[in-house]
């Protein structure tokens, strides 16, 4: 806990915390049950706003899951439940009368494989303003176009919006789906492995973008690549086996981990 | 498995596929190009100027100056057919000819009086007279030619007679010449032969002109008009030229039909050009042309659909299959969005579903004895309407048959639909019914199509439920859902099984039928277009 704090005010000192509107996620004691199996157990962990934090660990680890549970996607699974606490800007997001619309307009999230509607590029990015009751044309118009200059397609694209999303590339679909995210102007966006399902190429501008993106939007990204968590984060979480082994800046974990468990991970001892 | 052997059994495999593919387009096109052949006559045809009279008369259809100058021209080809027949029947018709006798001695009789000739002059006269007509009948009733020539001749001897001259009278000796010259070129045996063959050669001929002008015009509309068809004509005209005849070739063996010529019945007679003339001059007397009657599928049909076309069918089949579309496309597409997103798998769901499979199978006449039951001995009454059959009941019926068949390819379509646009829908907050409104449904379009074609061909042809629930044979066109209406599929089971007018006009059967299977395959080339399109878009193209 001691060592958290000290993080924050660090974190604090080195941004311009004026311009900062992000989020803080706080998972107090948080644990995620499928039925009787676990998925996580007893994760405390806070994520600082206007940062990139990492979550890797080895396959079924819960790195997803946890990820999930913050803007409770989760929920569309039958028959699971959850202990603890999980906090966003303060609100319990478990308790009963959470709005989830809202929650999830905050709390934004590109999944693994791109998966942009079968509806034109500006249906797509516009998907969640209309939600959120912009109608105007000239609104819209102006949202997208900011969007897609966020996710960095708005040069690829602006010829022909009307086009349909499904003829763009792979690494094209992911920057949309981004963008799509960004659309409903979250405070926290989830990334749940995006670049898993691209070539290199495209992961390399994906990876520029979160580099962008960092400093409005409080970003937590899974992922399996040690590599681009070294590159993208400020901090690191290890899971394994359902649990956070260790949590702190990516630079300590990478070259000096506290526990064997973390150590043995980085080398390669298990993957 | 060898390599070789799996080579031929790939080969094997390729060709029975192809082979399979090859005999279903056989079947398909022996069973439905023979039925399109003859049902396209029904609208392709070569028209007579009766069919065209017909047109005018029932329809309001053609140039009137035109077809007046058209009948102008027939008519005068066919005085000569009319008045060879007359001549020949003048000659034979002894009936006829002896009331004629009969009159001419009564009419002279009253000449008499009114010339003021009494006394024994007058019995004179009327004795002559009479003793002439009698000589007259018995020659008219003769079946033996030296007879009727002794009498005719001793007829004939009082041709110059003074006292008969210029009197009513003389026409008993044209009367008397005439039959001789006729009786002298028959064969008198065979005269009873004769006037049943002319009735027969009447009717036919009544049958390719239509009723003589003159002639009242008969109550029936099919027998105003004489064969508006070519084919038609030509039963007629073999009809006329050939007389059948039961045979017994054998004995104990069944009879065989076999023909006769008229025109050698009649050799040597006045008849026999009439023959002749017909043959040559039929294009004259009946002015065929090709004709493309399109006006098929709009017209009302008379006397059973002897004329007309099948446009209150079209119009049936067309409102019935639209309301039912109506009832069930939302109705299935509910059911399943329940079975799909909000259901969960308990014992109640189970069984709707076991439920909805089976009633996927149940037999279509069983949906009409439903339907009727439910919807118009009980629905109906109950919500205050008239319990009768209608639009309305044919179509709901038709709808609760169609359902099962809708809820499964739209729930298919609906589970097909990747978890992830649901995810990526929820995840940028849309609560569960926008993103299905908004995602899922658009993105399971193609499937649902899928559901709402075969749906659409399966109410459009169905004839079973709509016996009791709406169809009538005959009727009017309907004015409200509330109405019972003809449809093709009705309307071609009535033709074949029906009355004897539908057996006159085979070309109307097929025709019927031919309709129903094309506006079939258009509806269904419509909805596979649209459903080809809605994919290519989901698709990114």
């Amino acid at each position: 806990m001691d060592r958290q704090k000290q993080s924050k005010s660090e974190s604090l000192n080195n941004k311009d915390t004026a311009e900062c509107a992000c989020s803080i996620v706080e998972a107090e004691d948080f644990s995620f049950y499928y039925g009787s199996t676990m998925g996580v157990k007893n994760i405390t962990m806070e994520v600082f706003p206007c940062s990139v934090t990492a979550i890797i660990g080895p396959s079924g680890c819960g790195k997803s899951t946890f990820l999930r549970a913050i803007n409770r996607i989760n929920d569309l699974i039958p028959n699971t439940r959850i202990e603890g606490t999980l906090l966003v800007n303060g609100h319990d997001i478990y308790a009963k009368k959470t709005n989830l619309v809202n929650l999830r307009q905050q709390v934004g999230m590109v999944f693994q494989k791109p998966n942009p509607f079968p509806k034109s590029i500006f249906d797509n990015i516009a998907y969640g303003p209309r939600l959120q009751g912009t109608t105007k044309g000239s609104k819209l118009q102006q949202i997208v176009e900011e969007s897609l200059k966020a996710a960095a397609l708005w040069e690829e694209v602006k010829d022909d919006l009307r086009k349909s999303a499904l003829a763009l590339s792979g690494g094209q679909q992911q920057r949309l789906c981004i963008a799509r995210a960004l659309a409903t102007r979250p405070s926290v966006l989830l990334m749940d492995e995006p670049c898993s399902a691209l070539d290199p190429i495209a992961t390399g501008k994906i990876e520029d973008l979160i580099e962008q993106l960092k400093s409005d939007y409080t970003i937590v990204i899974v992922t399996h690549n040690m590599q681009q968590a070294a590159r993208v984060s400020e901090r690191t979480a290890f899971f394994c086996l359902g649990e956070l082994i260790e949590y702190d800046f990516t630079p300590k974990i990478f070259r000096n981990p506290g526990k064997k468990q973390t150590e043995d991970y980085i080398t390669g001892r298990f993957g | 498995m060898r390599l070789s052997f799996r080579y031929i059994s790939d080969k094997a495999f390729t060709g029975l596929t192809a082979v399979s593919v090859v005999l279903l387009s056989l079947v398909l096109i022996v069973v439905l190009a023979p039925m399109i052949w003859r049902g396209s006559s029904a609208v392709v045809f070569k028209a007579t100027v009766e069919f065209r009279k017909m047109q005018m008369d029932l329809f309001n259809r053609g140039e009137p100056s035109e077809l007046q100058a058209e009948i102008a021209r027939t008519e005068s080809f066919r005085k000569e057919v009319y008045e060879t027949l007359d001549k020949f029947k003048k000659g034979i018709d002894t009936e006829s000819l002896s009331d004629q006798a009969r009159r001419i001695h009564r009419q002279f009789g009253s000449e008499l009086r009114l010339r003021n000739i009494t006394g024994d002059e007058y019995t004179q006269l009327r004795s002559l007279t009479r003793e002439l007509r009698d000589r007259l009948l018995t020659a008219f009733e003769s079946r033996d030619i030296a007879e009727i020539r002794e009498n005719i001749e001793y007829v004939s001897g009082y041709k110059n007679d003074p006292r008969l001259t210029d009197t009513s009278a003389s026409a008993l000796f044209e009367l008397g010449t005439n039959y001789l010259e006729s009786a002298q070129s028959i064969d008198l045996k065979q005269f009873e032969q004769y006037s049943e063959s002319i009735e027969e050669i009447e009717q036919s001929i009544r049958d390719l002109f239509g009723p003589r002008p003159g002639e009242p015009t008969p109550a029936g509309v099919r027998l105003r008009y004489g064969a508006t068809r070519w084919d038609q004509a030509a039963k007629c005209l073999d009809r006329l030229f050939w007389a059948q005849k039961w045979v017994e070739t054998e004995p104990a063996k069944p009879l065989i039909k076999i023909k006769l010529s008229r025109a050698h019945q009649f050799a040597g007679t006045e008849l026999e050009k009439l023959f002749e003339y017909m043959e040559q001059n039929v294009q004259k007397l009946l002015n065929p042309r090709l004709t493309f009657y399109w006006q098929y599928f709009i017209d009302d049909s008379f006397n059973s659909h002897y004329f007309g076309g099948v446009g209150p069918e079209i119009l049936g089949t067309v409102l019935i299959t639209l309301l039912g579309m109506l009832f069930v496309v939302p109705l299935g597409l509910i059911s399943a969005a329940y079975l799909v997103e909000c259901a969960s798998d308990n014992p109640a769901v189970r069984i709707i579903r076991m439920c909805i499979n089976t009633l996927a199978g149940v037999p279509s006449i069983v949906f009409g004895l439903f339907g009727l039951t439910f919807f118009i001995l009980y629905l109906f009454p109950l919500l205050g309407a008239e319990s009768k059959g209608c639009i309305l009941a044919a179509s709901l019926t038709l709808a609760v048959l169609t359902l099962p068949v809708m809820i499964r390819a739209s729930e298919e379509a609906i589970r097909a639909v990747p978890q992830t646009y649901k995810e990526a829908s929820l995840s940028l907050g849309a609560s569960g019914f926008r993103t299905f409104v908004t995602v899922t449904l658009p993105a399971a379009l193609p499937g649902i199509l899928t559901g709402v074609i075969l749906s659409l061909s399966r109410i459009a042809g169905e004839t079973a439920p709509i016996l009791f629930t709406g169809a009538v044979a005959l009727g009017p066109v309907p004015k409200s859902v509330f109405d019972p209406t003809r449809t093709l599929s009705y309307g071609s089971y009535d033709m074949a099984v029906g009355d004897r007018i539908s057996m006159m006009v085979p070309h109307n059967q097929y025709g019927m039928v031919v309709t129903l299977v094309i506006l079939i395959l258009c509806l269904n080339t419509l909805a596979i277009v649209l459903r080809t399109r809605v994919f290519k878009k989901l698709k990114g193209q």
